[in-house]
């Protein structure tokens, strides 16, 4: 056995799924000076434990490991997986290249993974789950718990799919996955559309006399557009979203709203 | 609250596995109508699980725990809604009247529980330092043991000793609270979706929200349905930004003249 081999092939298929297991630790470290590091530290120590036989080469490593890093968990194990066949490969002079890597791409991959994982799909899962199950109907809960177990059970494939690719992978990948979010955000804009009237289902309690005719004020809304109230709170909100108000501060005034509303007869659902 | 020791236990451990859950496997992380339901099957109403659930779950769209910051913990919310619902046999309401508050609260632990983490994360980076890397290994899970406290240890208080809270809340009530609290849960989707929104290319996109929209507002299609059409348009756009970027003369995704692709496709 060459110089060369040795220092090229140090993990076994069984160290990089060893690897790709411990990163299912995921974001359970994170704060906010290191974010997820950690992490990604217990994930990938047997591998590098078996890259670096000096301790002071694992040290380096480690270090470099700790620095901040914030990724969504799932995507982040494509960009792992490719670092540590770089450490495989170049060791410590690899280092500086890695954690070029990961402070570069941690950025883009939280954008596409928060936008699909943590927002797109329970959105539109979550909303026919939730809109069947209020009628006491599970099915659409139980495709929705479906699809995440399927992800669950093959998640692990990204880290070794990163790992296999390396480089090369995450830059073309980088094209395909703006194509791929671009479609997505279509199909989550009709989606959202769809909740709008559907689940935000609060209505005006009033009613006015004309006359002598007895209108509902629900029914002169509904004439003038189905679906008017909650596109008119959306919107409101959006706009105060857009003006930097918390997320949480809205939920209060919304329940505040939701409670002086109905006390004085003003909304019913 | 009129449960079991073994229930009690039961919800706590449900509550500790959801958010060790969220924060490692995420099986099932957002999922508050899984969770309800998981509740309500250990206290022996599937339904009222489901439906509390399916509530929260509405409740929660579009809000994400996005860039380390926390949301209201929906999931909790979920499981302690339900219990207060089913033992209480007061229903829905009065399970949200404890359980949304809860959740809520529960930001603040997570802000807590975070901060330990910078303590020991610090603690496994100056083993590393001193080459003990066996002990760092064993320091970093214990913030993966520690967190997951964020949902269990509100959840076990909730329903230990929720019962007097519960009680006042119930004897105060009235009607309208009630109404108060449908009429809370029918608007808050809307904070979730609005968030969302802020995230979407509305400017390039924008158009389907209106049609999606229409079809339910006017058609009353079910979502289910939207979202097929949804994916029926999701295709050609998906082949259009593949081909303009390998095409790619001009990478930038501004198409304010209209090509010769634009105009044969509709």
């Amino acid at each position: 056995m060459n110089n060369k081999m040795q220092s090229n092939e140090k993990l076994t298929k069984k160290d990089v799924f060893k690897s790709a297991i411990r990163s299912y630790i995921g974001i359970s470290t994170y704060n906010y000076d290191s974010g997820m590091a950690a992490g990604i530290v217990w994930a990938q120590y047997p591998s590098l434990r078996k890259i670096y036989k000096k301790d002071k080469d694992l040290q380096a490593s480690l270090d470099n490991h700790f620095k901040f890093y914030n990724c969504h968990p799932w995507l982040s194990e494509i960009i792992i997986g490719a670092t540590t066949a770089m450490e495989e490969k170049n060791g410590v002079a690899s280092l500086d290249a890695v954690q070029d890597l990961k402070a570069g791409l941690m950025g883009p991959f939280s954008g596409i993974g928060d936008t699909l994982i943590w927002v797109m799909f329970p959105t539109i899962f979550g909303a026919i789950a939730g809109s069947m199950g209020k009628q006491g109907n599970p099915a659409g809960m139980y495709i929705y718990a479906g699809l995440y177990l399927l992800f669950f059970l093959f998640r692990w494939y990204l880290y070794v799919l990163g790992y296999k690719s390396g480089t090369n992978l995450v830059v073309s990948l980088g094209d395909k996955l703006s194509a791929f979010t671009d479609a997505i955000s279509v199909l989550g804009l009709s989606v959202i559309g769809a909740i709008i009237p559907s689940v935000i289902n609060f209505k005006l309690a009033l009613n006015f006399s004309q006359a002598g005719v007895k209108l509902s004020g629900q029914h002169v809304l509904d004439q003038i557009m189905p679906g008017l109230l909650p596109a008119l709170l959306v919107g409101i909100l959006y706009y105060l979203l857009k003006k930097g108000r918390k997320m949480t501060t809205l939920i209060l005034v919304v329940i505040l709203i939701a409670m002086v509303g109905a006390a004085f007869g003003i909304f019913k659902v | 609250m009129g449960l079991t020791i073994w229930q009690v236990i039961l919800i706590t451990l449900v509550a500790y596995i959801q958010r060790m859950d969220f924060a490692t496997t995420t099986i099932f992380p957002a999922h508050s109508i899984v969770w309800g339901t998981i509740t309500g099957i250990i206290l022996g109403n599937f339904q009222m699980g489901l439906v509390t659930g399916a509530t929260l779950q509405l409740m929660s769209l579009g809000v994400a725990a996005v860039g380390g910051s926390s949301t209201p913990d929906y999931p909790v919310a979920a499981i302690i809604s339900t219990a207060v619902a089913i033992t209480t046999g007061k229903g829905m309401a009065a399970g949200l009247a404890l359980g949304v508050p809860v959740g809520m609260l529960c930001i603040n632990l997570d802000v807590v529980l975070k901060l330990l983490n910078s303590f020991f994360t610090n603690k496994a980076h100056q083993l590393a330092d001193k080459h003990e890397f066996k002990k760092m290994t064993h320091l970093i899970p214990v913030m993966t043991f520690l967190m997951p406290l964020e949902s269990a240890v509100p959840v076990f208080l909730a329903v230990v000793f929720g019962k007097p809270i519960i009680n006042a809340i119930l004897n105060f009530m009235p009607k309208w609270f009630t109404t108060g609290l449908n009429v809370a849960g029918a608007m808050l989707p809307a904070v979730g979706i609005a968030m969302l929104l802020t995230y979407m290319p509305i400017k390039k996109y924008g158009y389907w929200l209106l049609i999606g929209f229409t079809l339910a507002a006017y058609l009353k299609m079910a979502t289910l349905g939207v979202a097929l059409i949804g994916i029926a348009a999701a295709i050609p756009t998906f082949r259009k930004q593949v081909s303009k970027s390998n095409n790619s003369s001009d990478g930038s995704e501004k198409s304010n003249g209209l090509s010769k692709e634009d105009m044969e496709d509709e």
